[in-house]
């Protein structure tokens, strides 16, 4: 009796979450039934043939890895609906964040339609997800093939910004102590130029580097960016593009590096732990430090009213005494790459196609994305960009130096690179041996153990 | 009455059970089951056996979040209750000002875990700068003693409140009646109020070792486990397994972790129950 | 004697007074760097109080209101926190009533179900209760509510289950002779009595979901939505930039509304926790 009295009240909890979830139709729109998104997915091969209707329904969720763009994203999302009426939303997600963002919202029934992975590895993670871009327009624009992220025969992944990072140089200030950017073609050049302004601080009144920042705003530049060159040049001397197993080969070079940072800086080593992206920008503003190690994105932040001019910096290589480096360019690559979410429903997945093609293809969009994102883009409409690093990386290239290319998109998780980080950092704060040979533990073990927990 | 009352019990129940069902039996039950899963999604989920749970327990990284944070509550009760009992018996003294000192220890037990973590990062960061030591970031002492410090200051209000109304509590006349026999203050501290108070103590220390037990946000805003994971307590190592690992493998892992959170924080509060229980026996 | 103990009151006086001020100083420094120029703020100046070329008055007040939709996000914390409060406040009491009336095994259940409920940690159904919550598009601030009176229920039943028990029964059966049915019965007789618990249960609960960040960033549509501890986020920028001036502004514009509030209603406050705590 008892139970069957249960029985029925349980009943009626269960009409009543039916009825709740009729109740709740405000947004019916992105609500999909396990089945039917299931047989939208086969269906739009089919549907894509057909006009652009279809896309007019839908509506577009991107969520944006570069927190620096967020606005000019809104502003160019905002433009395209009020051309065309599909709805464009654009998240950012908290520095540091993409991934857990990702995450969550993937499982969520409104999930991105257009996201991004940073290569390989990113990919390996969502390739589930990832809708295949071969017969997509976008792709169709794309100036190489080379930038385009691909499993088997299939196109999951289209890169959408080329950078190049180096040391930027303020030429204004290396004059005053005495050298010039020619003086520095190797990595022995680049310490005693550094070293000696070092030794002259005091009566020079600037540093050589700029802080490095081990703070989670700027760490990426070291953990990430710098360790890239070590990567580079060990792959270069076994002819491999990627690796289960690193033999770090070239750590004493980016040992050397590193040293020279933190002895040359605007700060003393165990300061680095907190300094962030923005101490390390302001002191290079301030005319605080020479170098400042950074990429083509800061082009914005460094030229301008009350900063400098394209006559002042100059971007060079960063030498760590290894490889041919008199034929030694920018690092210059890419870990920006769009993907569609193939989860979604037809209509979004072509909201989002005509919504990426319309941005690379447009005279609107390659404007916005040259001139006020300040990227350069590997597709055929590409606006010239008025960005004085990259005009300095296609000198570079002319002059027939070498491009070091991204390798770092194939580290195996952001985990590896706190791991290294962390070591990093507390090498800076103390530099003994010791203390080195945690780093090279993280970056050497940590990579084995990390691809071993990949391969599971 | 009791009639009445049940035809009418869809009215009263209802509402209350409609939600719970939602907000807390569905997903129970479901995060029990996709303990031995492999999933991304709730219905992608592949039964794998306890081999989530076999993970969760070889995870060195777990376990270290466990012993972090056994001993970050072992300090922080002692601490709280300490001086929370301490503030307690002072300001019963019929001092002056007790309701202005009462207030603003009480207060920053109103503000949100996330921003009270943020306020003592930029705090401590200061004083490690000045005493010259590391940061927050890599400094796992300082990141250890950082929480305990910021517990204090959130939850030794909140404790003190509870020993105050335990205090008030105790019959006056008992302590006349001590203090006629000659007794000294501490003699009546020792023998009758802390005796009287007995039943506020174990709620206190109770209800720190939970607080404790489930710390996120604080953890999250404050060192977010920096460095390498060394200040990365039980709560926040799940969702680091959860949300910052991408592939397949790792929700079944959070969830068996989670599961395993759940069981010992129900052991806890049980032992508590046993305990709350064998103390008013005896009263 | 006398003269003995007032020199302790006061020796006792001045240390608290002391402890007061080290107790409030955290909320004073953010106070005060709040009102500076953004790089007049680093690690080694935040002890420095703000002078005639670093102070910038309100400025960063307005830019951390103007930036980021802050007065949204306080409209949304503010509707959630209201909304969850009085769901939980009038759905709770009326179900701890009905299963401490009614003396069957589905109410022992229930209630053991709800106790249950109050120990498990967030982390054991954060993802299936974020997952659940999205099926039935309870991701909006309009309607998060019910996923707070289902999370939060186990306090607040168990709590008025406490009370309720030492409500007489004589008096609600009077009032059921006199013609009432149940439902008036409780609203006039059992509603008013339970109310000092309903301020405890309130102030509790409330707290709990004004400063909630986990759950709120994992079951609401962040498309649209974000309420104050989850904007405080996105001050610790992105990249190389943390906006330090604007984030403290924001912290302050975040304890201040709930500073007045406990000002002004602290009595309440106090004896609602003591009272809250004593009997869980």
């Amino acid at each position: 009796m008892k139970n069957t009295k249960r029985l029925a009240a349980l009943g009626m909890a269960a009409l009543m979450s039916l009825s709740l979830l009729a109740g709740c139709g405000d947004k019916v729109e992105t609500s999909v039934s396990e089945t039917s998104k299931e047989a939208n997915t086969e269906a739009s091969a089919e549907v894509k043939e057909e006009v652009k209707v279809d896309g007019a329904n839908g509506s577009v969720y991107y969520l944006n890895f570069k927190p620096e763009q967020d606005e000019q994203w809104k502003a160019l999302a905002a433009e395209y609906t009020a051309q065309t009426g599909v709805e464009v939303a654009v998240v950012t997600a908290a520095s540091g964040n993409y991934e857990t963002t990702l995450m969550s919202e993937m499982g969520k029934s409104g999930a991105p339609t257009m996201f991004q992975v940073n290569g390989p590895v990113g990919l390996a993670n969502w390739k589930d997800y990832c809708y295949d871009l071969k017969d997509s327009q976008v792709y169709g624009e794309l100036t190489s093939d080379g930038f385009a992220l691909k499993s088997d025969d299939s196109v999951l992944g289209i890169a959408y910004v080329i950078e190049s990072y180096g040391l930027i140089c303020n030429k204004t200030l290396l004059a005053t102590a005495g050298y010039s950017v020619d003086d520095i073609k190797s990595f022995a050049d680049l310490k005693k130029v550094a070293e000696d302004i070092t030794a002259r601080k005091d009566e020079l009144g600037f540093a050589a580097f700029s802080s490095a920042g081990m703070d989670g705003s700027s760490d990426w530049r070291f953990k990430t960016h710098l360790a890239n060159l070590p990567l580079y040049f060990e792959y270069q001397q076994d002819g491999i593009g990627t690796t289960t197993a690193i033999k770090g080969s070239f750590l004493d070079n980016y040992r050397n590096m590193w040293d020279l940072y933190v002895n040359n800086s605007t700060c003393e080593g165990k300061d680095l732990a907190a300094k962030t992206g923005d101490d390390s920008r302001n002191e290079f503003l301030n005319k605080e430090a020479v170098f400042f190690q950074n990429g083509s994105w800061e082009y914005g932040n460094l030229v301008g009213d009350g900063k400098f001019t394209d006559d002042d910096l100059q971007m060079i290589p960063i030498y760590v005494g290894a490889g041919d480096e008199a034929n030694q360019g920018l690092c210059t690559g890419t870990e920006n790459y769009w993907c569609v979410n193939k989860e979604a429903k037809a209509e979004d997945i072509q909201a989002t196609l005509d919504f990426l093609y319309w941005v690379v293809s447009s005279e609107r969009g390659t404007a916005a994305m040259a001139d006020e994102m300040n990227f350069v883009i590997p597709f055929k409409n590409a606006k010239e960009s008025s960005n004085l690093f990259v005009k300095q990386d296609r000198e570079y290239t002319a002059a027939g130096k070498l491009p070091v290319s991204w390798n770092f998109p194939t580290m195996p998780s952001e985990e590896w690179k706190n791991g290294v980080g962390q070591a990093l950092t507390a090498y800076a704060a103390d530099s003994t041996d010791d203390n080195w040979s945690a780093v090279v533990d993280a970056f050497v073990n940590g990579w084995a153990a990390e691809y071993a927990l990949l391969e599971q | 009455m009791e009639k009445a009352l049940k035809k009418s019990a869809p009215i009263f129940v209802l509402p209350t059970l409609v939600a719970f069902i939602i907000g807390f039996i569905i997903p129970f039950g479901q995060g029990l089951y996709l303990s031995f899963c492999k999933f991304t999604t709730v219905s992608n989920a592949k039964w794998v056996g306890i081999g989530n749970y076999k993970y969760a327990f070889s995870d060195p990284s777990f376990g270290r979040s466990f012993i972090f944070t056994v001993m970050f509550a072992v300090v922080s009760i002692v601490l709280i209750n300490l001086f929370a009992f301490t503030l307690a018996v002072l300001l019963t003294q019929n001092l002056k000002g007790t309701n202005i000192f009462r207030t603003v220890f009480f207060m920053p037990n109103l503000i949100g875990g996330i921003v009270l973590g943020y306020i003592w990062q930029i705090l401590i960061n200061c004083l490690l700068t000045i005493i010259k030591e590391p940061l927050l970031a890599l400094n796992s002492k300082a990141g250890y003693w950082g929480l305990i410090i910021l517990m204090c200051w959130q939850q030794i209000g909140y404790m003190m409140i509870i020993y105050i109304a335990g205090l008030q509590n105790v019959p006056d006349s008992l302590i006349e009646a001590a203090s006629i026999d000659g007794a000294t203050k501490w003699q009546t501290l020792f023998k009758i109020k802390i005796p009287m108070v007995m039943s506020s103590i174990t709620v206190c220390v109770f209800l720190t070792l939970t607080n404790s037990f489930k710390l996120f946000d604080q953890n999250l805003a404050l060192t977010g486990g920096d460095p390498n994971h060394s200040t990365e307590m039980m709560a926040l190592n799940i969702y680091q397994t959860f949300y910052a690992r991408s592939g397949n493998q790792w929700k079944g892992y959070g969830q068996a972790k989670a599961v395993i959170f759940c069981v010992l924080v129900i052991f806890i509060s049980l032992f508590q129950l046993k305990a709350t229980r064998s103390k008013e026996v005896q009263q | 004697m006398k003269k003995k103990n007032s020199i302790g009151s006061a020796v006792l006086s001045t240390i608290l007074s002391i402890l007061s001020l080290l107790w409030v100083y955290p909320v004073i420094m953010i106070l005060l760097n709040s009102l500076k120029k953004e790089s007049s703020i680093s690690t080694g100046t935040v002890f420095i109080l703000p002078n005639k070329e670093s102070f910038v008055g309100l400025e960063n007040y307005i830019d951390a209101i103007n930036s980021k939709g802050f007065l949204q996000s306080l409209g949304y914390s503010l509707f959630i926190t209201v909304t969850s409060v009085l769901a939980i406040l009038v759905f709770c009491s009326m179900c701890a009533w009905y299963i401490t009336r009614i003396e069957s095994t589905f109410s022992k259940a229930l209630y053991y179900l709800f106790v249950f409920s109050m120990v498990v940690p967030f982390q054991m159904v954060m993802y299936t209760l974020s997952q659940t919550a999205d099926r039935l598009h309870l991701n909006t601030p309009w309607n998060i509510w019910i996923i707070y009176l289902g999370f939060g229920a186990g306090l607040a039943v168990f709590m008025f289950c406490g009370f309720v028990k030492s409500i007489p029964v004589e008096i609600e059966e009077a009032a059921l002779i006199d013609g009432c049915n149940p439902v008036q019965t409780f609203f006039k007789i059992d509603f008013h009595m339970l109310s000092s618990t309903m301020v405890s249960v309130g102030i509790l609960e409330a707290m709990w979901v004004w400063n909630d960040y986990l759950l709120p960033t994992l079951v609401l549509d962040i498309k649209k939505y974000k309420t104050i501890p989850m904007l405080i986020q996105y001050f610790r920028g992105s990249y190389g930039r943390v906006e330090m001036g604007p984030m403290m502004a924001c912290i302050m514009l975040t304890i201040i509304p709930i500073i007045v509030i406990y000002l002004s209603g602290q009595k309440y406050i106090i004896k609602g926790v003591a009272s809250g705590a004593v009997k869980g």
